[in-house]
């Protein structure tokens, strides 16, 4: 039962990772595209521990959630806002 | 009934790594800006690290496997037992070294894009491929006077 639990977990975490990955693409704001992106890697990170790989979740953590976003913060600030 | 079931669960995560992969890389060649190209990059990264993850997992009957971490040193059986339920830890020592890599290619991209940005004044490039053709124009200008 907790095995059909844990595989149900991660196809409604991957169908989600599909609909933020979308909405990162499509989107022309591009600090709200950094945000999808992130939820997108919280989205992984559900993944990866469910498919037994805790080292690669404390690794994908903080870089996918936490330094990703915020270079392309810095990034985004000091170069244009918008995607044309 | 759940041994019917989980199968078709796990194949539904592959196929979203696979639809991730391809939603990715319509934003790495379709996008204009530069920045857009580089989340849609990351993006395109860890979709690959999850499908190499994917690739080491397993059903073990009855229960979830268990992550590839030995716990039982005194036990010299203990490693066998292990290797009965865990999952594959080789892609994930990959994996691991992955993920580090591409946050470094991904800063190396970063300033590489603030440098174009200081220099042409703008990140998309089809406005950089308009300078370009521009300046190469006054070029040739100058060579045929």
């Amino acid at each position: 039962m907790i095995d059909l639990i844990a595989a149900l977990l991660m196809a409604v975490a991957a169908v989600t990772s599909i609909v933020f990955t979308y909405l990162a693409v499509v989107e022309k704001n591009l600090i709200q595209a950094v945000v999808f992106s992130a939820v997108q890697s919280t989205m992984y990170a559900l993944i990866y521990f469910l498919l037994m790989a805790p080292d690669i979740v404390l690794v994908y953590l903080p870089v996918g959630v936490g330094i990703y976003p915020a270079i392309i913060l810095l990034l985004i600030k000091k170069t244009d806002k918008v995607d044309e | 009934m759940s041994e019917s079931i989980i199968p078709y669960l796990l194949t539904v995560v592959f196929v979203s790594f696979v639809i991730n992969l391809v939603i990715a890389l319509y934003g790495i060649f379709a996008r204009p800006t530069l920045v857009k190209k580089i989340i849609a990059l990351t993006i395109f990264s860890d979709s690959l690290n999850s499908l190499a993850i994917f690739v080491g997992y397993r059903v073990v009957s009855g229960r979830v496997p268990a992550p590839p971490v030995v716990v039982n040193y005194t036990n010299p059986q203990g490693p066998a037992q292990l290797a009965k339920v865990a999952v594959d830890p080789l892609p994930q020592a990959l994996v691991l070294t992955a993920i580090v890599i591409g946050l470094a290619v991904t800063l190396f991209m970063v300033k590489v894009t603030m440098q174009v940005y200081r220099v042409y004044g703008t990140t998309s490039v089809r406005k950089l491929e308009r300078i370009e053709h521009g300046n190469r124009g006054e070029e040739d200008e100058g060579v045929v006077e």
